[in-house]
């Protein structure tokens, strides 16, 4: 009996045992403070910390551990939705009002970093700034995202520690365009300008040092409000121009990280081979490859030659042939699992140019028959891109589509400092061109890059009816409704194919596997915070 | 030599207020400027903040103001502000400076220490196969770009040693050992190419001179090979080769661009093309003056050279 007793006590202890050692690897997940981070930079800080003067990720990716905003998108969840918000600046938040009023309840604690205390002042200051308000206290260098505001009728700072967003009109959207990267609150009490060669935020981390087209170091700020964050003593995110030495940098180990939209396809499969342990996660990357076309010009104001032009590209073979296979189709929106709103399956099919390739020339073929271009009277034409390899293959691909249904183009390549402005003023004929996205929403796309008048929207498209839809869309509460209605957006946008969306890339983002607690999200623009990253080595 | 030191740097002024013009014209008439910079990364164009920020930077002004202005500042001392960072030039410009000299000294030193030996023992040992590899080496190293081997180095250590040289610039007294290692790959790269020309100038000037009759003298008074080669026939060869290592130098001053990329060293030259892709005025305008004065006094330095080398080279007034 006692033997049996003895059995039956050791068998326990087994199963206990067994049942405990899947337990132990999450036991060694347990996150580790201390350590620092060497993260890949491709350039130096355009704009420097100013990230409400800017639109590139150059800028975004590195200044993003200085501040904070109302809300973010959870760092730990890749897919970003209204479902995925938390509070970061704002303890909690409350739409009333039938979404008319947005009210943040902020945080107590929190410190910028030269020690003042954080109130309801400092946003009302930003997002006064931001919409451009007219007693304003500051006024920004360059405000690309104006428009995203232009529903805020007021912010009211109605005590130190609430604030309340008064719209124009329900936009369920405001709260998605608060939780972007681009939307960081600035200190009221200093002058936007600054900065431009410095941060005063309230992140988690410090600027201690940037030396220009070298480094930019950052150290732990001790009085960051999550307490046990950031995990990490010091951040150094490094200027490496040349795409082979970056490459040869993460590979060696010198850096931990790479940077969110460099690594592709071909760069992950050879990074793999030659260090098998390094971590490669394909996510989306919120940006898009588009051509844009003059429809204030011939020839493109015709919308049966802007119809020819999207029914010509194959976009499939596009993927294979330029991308190697790393980027997705898609209409305006991004489409599953990167994004929320794309259209899928069949639906997409249906759109102009995503049906068969052969039926789909043929019918690009037709409709310039019809207004009188054939293969023996070509329409000839001029096809400007901006002057880097990325934009310059795309747009060979596409001249090459477009010559086998009739349409001879040339390629004009533009240099960077030229190219937004020539899209801008519509100096162009057809063009191919990137969009990238701050926050995947339907409000932060259309109103951006389809509205009438939108300084960004350079095929200078302006359509009431969409416009009509688009609006619909914004103020639809039902999500299920605006999902439908957003569809039908896409829809009438690729019709009238004044932009014709090619595919959406695909980022291989690549770190060490002793780097824990990065999550890259589907989208460059919203993960660089870095507060619950963690070395283990 | 006074009158001519005077005389020389006479010329040299005139040669900057030149160099002064036409790169301040050159800037101006390429198309696009700071604004539309700005406006790129913002991804779009408004055409009342564009005006709001030209007069912000001055650049509204006319031409001639806006030449008058730098030149006034440069008298006074003061490089103007930056327009993508907004500190003072020098700020921008101090740090780079020691990078892009330190690393074009140690490229000439191992240009020096490559060429000239092996252009020696190429010419004594003409058309022996000794002579026809080294001339198949040194025709290898004008072929090959250094920013190329560069690449090929840096690619070969990571694939087969897993590791590569500091890619933050390592100062001396941060880390002696690891400066070293960072500069001694780009300092190969470059002084390779660099000493390939120096060998084919050294072996050609000393067959010249080894075929003179004052060198057929010293052979027929018995002197070794040694004394006649290293010290009648070299020293008469060098005035060229003395000529060509300071066009290198000072071509290596500013055309280091690419090596300074793929090494990552934060150099003048890598700094000088951001600056011309952002049309940073002041960084690119004064970058280029301090160019231009580097070859100016190398290219002195050189002239001065030939009086000590060959006494019969005598500068007088």
């Amino acid at each position: 009996m006692r033997r049996f007793r003895i059995g039956a006590v050791l068998a326990v202890l087994t199963m206990v045992a067994l049942l405990a050692l899947p337990a132990a690897p999450a036991a060694a997940q347990t996150p580790k403070s201390g350590g620092s981070l060497n993260i890949m930079l491709r350039e130096d800080l355009a704009q420097g910390f100013a990230i409400h003067e800017t639109s590139t990720i150059s800028t975004v990716w590195p200044a993003m551990p200085c501040l904070s905003n109302l809300v973010i998108f959870d760092p730990a969840k890749q897919t970003e939705s209204t479902e995925t918000i938390i509070g970061e600046l704002a303890e909690k938040w409350s739409w009333q009002d039938n979404f008319r009023n947005l009210v943040f309840f902020l945080r107590k604690d929190v410190k910028w970093h030269d020690g003042k205390p954080f109130t309801s002042k400092d946003v009302k200051a930003t997002f006064d700034m931001l919409r451009e308000a007219p007693d304003a206290p500051a006024k920004l260098r360059i405000n690309p995202r104006k428009d995203w505001y232009a529903n805020v009728e007021a912010v009211e700072a109605a005590e130190p520690h609430t604030v309340v967003f008064r719209l124009k009109r329900p936009q369920p959207s405001l709260l998605l365009m608060l939780a972007s990267g681009y939307t960081p609150v600035y200190a009221a009490h200093v002058n936007p300008a600054v900065y431009r060669t410095g941060c005063v935020g309230t992140g988690p981390f410090k600027v201690k040092e940037w030396r220009k087209g070298e480094f930019v170091d950052y150290v732990k700020n001790p009085d960051y409000f999550v307490k046990g964050r950031p995990y990490l003593d010091s951040l150094r995110y490094v200027v490496i121009k040349e795409r082979g030495t970056r490459m040869a940098a993460l590979q060696s180990g010198q850096l931990d990280v790479s940077f969110p939209g460099e690594v592709t396809k071909t760069a992950a499969e050879q990074l793999k081979k030659a260090v098998p342990q390094l971590v490669v996660t394909p996510v989306g990357q919120m940006v898009n490859d588009n051509i844009i076309l003059n429809t204030k010009k011939p020839p493109f104001d015709n919308p049966k030659i802007r119809l020819a032009v999207s029914y010509a590209i194959n976009r499939r073979a596009l993927i294979q042939a330029v991308h190697q296979g790393g980027a997705v189709e898609g209409a305006a929106m991004a489409p599953k699992p990167y994004g929320v709103w794309g259209v899928l399956g069949k639906d997409l099919a249906a759109l102009p140019g995503y049906g068969k390739p052969e039926d789909m020339k043929a019918r690009a073929r037709k409709l310039l028959a019809e207004v009188g271009v054939t293969p023996q009277n070509p329409l000839r034409v001029e096809m400007s891109t901006r002057a880097i390899a990325i934009y310059v293959d795309m747009a060979s691909f596409v001249i090459n589509e477009l010559k086998q249904v009739g349409i001879e183009a040339s390629l004009k390549q533009i240099e960077t400092a030229q190219w937004h402005a020539t899209a801008t003023r519509g100096e162009y004929q057809i063009g191919a061109n990137l969009t990238g996205l701050g926050v995947d929403d339907p409000d932060g796309n259309f109103y951006e890059n389809y509205a009438c008048g939108s300084p960004r929207n350079y095929s200078q498209y302006c359509s009431e009816a969409l416009m009509k839809m688009v609006d619909r869309q914004s103020q639809e509460l039902d999500p299920k409704k605006r999902l439908e209605q957003v569809a039908a957006v896409q829809k009438k946008i690729e019709e009238d194919a004044s932009r014709p969306m090619l595919d959406w890339r695909v980022d291989y983002f690549t770190y060490w596997p002793y780097v824990h607690g990065l999550v890259p999200h589907h989208n460059i623009y919203n993960f660089g915070r870095m507060q619950d990253v963690w070395r283990d080595k | 030599m006074k009158t001519y030191l005077v005389e020389r740097l006479g010329i040299g002024a005139v040669t900057l207020l030149g160099m002064s013009i036409v790169i301040f014209a050159l800037l101006r008439f390429a198309p696009g400027d700071i604004v539309d910079i700005l406006f790129s990364t913002g991804g779009y164009v408004r055409p009342e903040e564009r005006i709001a920020i030209m007069k912000e930077l001055g650049i509204d002004k006319p031409y001639t103001a806006q030449y008058l202005e730098w030149m006034g500042q440069l008298l006074r001392g003061d490089l103007g502000k930056s327009y993508n960072y907004g500190s003072p030039a020098w700020d921008v410009i101090r740090p780079k400076i020691p990078v892009t000299l330190e690393l074009a000294v140690l490229a000439t030193i191992v240009a020096v220490l490559l060429g000239v030996p092996t252009g020696v023992v190429s010419a004594v040992r003409q058309d022996t196969t000794l002579d026809y590899v080294l001339r198949v080496l040194s025709l290898a190293g004008l072929s090959m770009p250094s920013f190329w081997l560069g690449m090929v180095i840096i690619l070969g250590m990571v694939t087969w040693l897993g590791w590569i040289p500091s890619i933050t610039y390592v100062s001396p007294t941060e880390n002696f050992r690891m400066h070293v290692l960072q500069f001694a790959l780009p300092a190969l790269a470059v002084g390779y190419r660099s000493s390939a020309l120096i060998t084919r100038i050294t072996r050609s000037a000393l067959l010249e001179v080894l075929r003179e009759d004052y060198i057929r003298t010293a052979w027929a008074k018995g002197q070794t090979e040694r004394a006649v080669v290293w010290s009648h026939a070299l020293k008469n060869a060098m005035l060229p080769v003395i000529t060509v290592i300071g066009i290198e130098f000072a071509f290596l001053i500013g055309g280091l661009i690419v090596t300074e990329r793929v090494f990552n060293l934060p150099g003048v030259a890598n700094y000088l093309v951001e600056a011309i892709l952002a049309r940073d005025y002041p960084i690119v305008q004064n970058l280029v003056m301090f160019i231009a004065i580097v070859v100016i006094l190398s290219n002195l330095a050189v002239d001065l050279l030939y009086g000590f080398l060959d006494p019969r080279v005598r500068y007088g007034g």
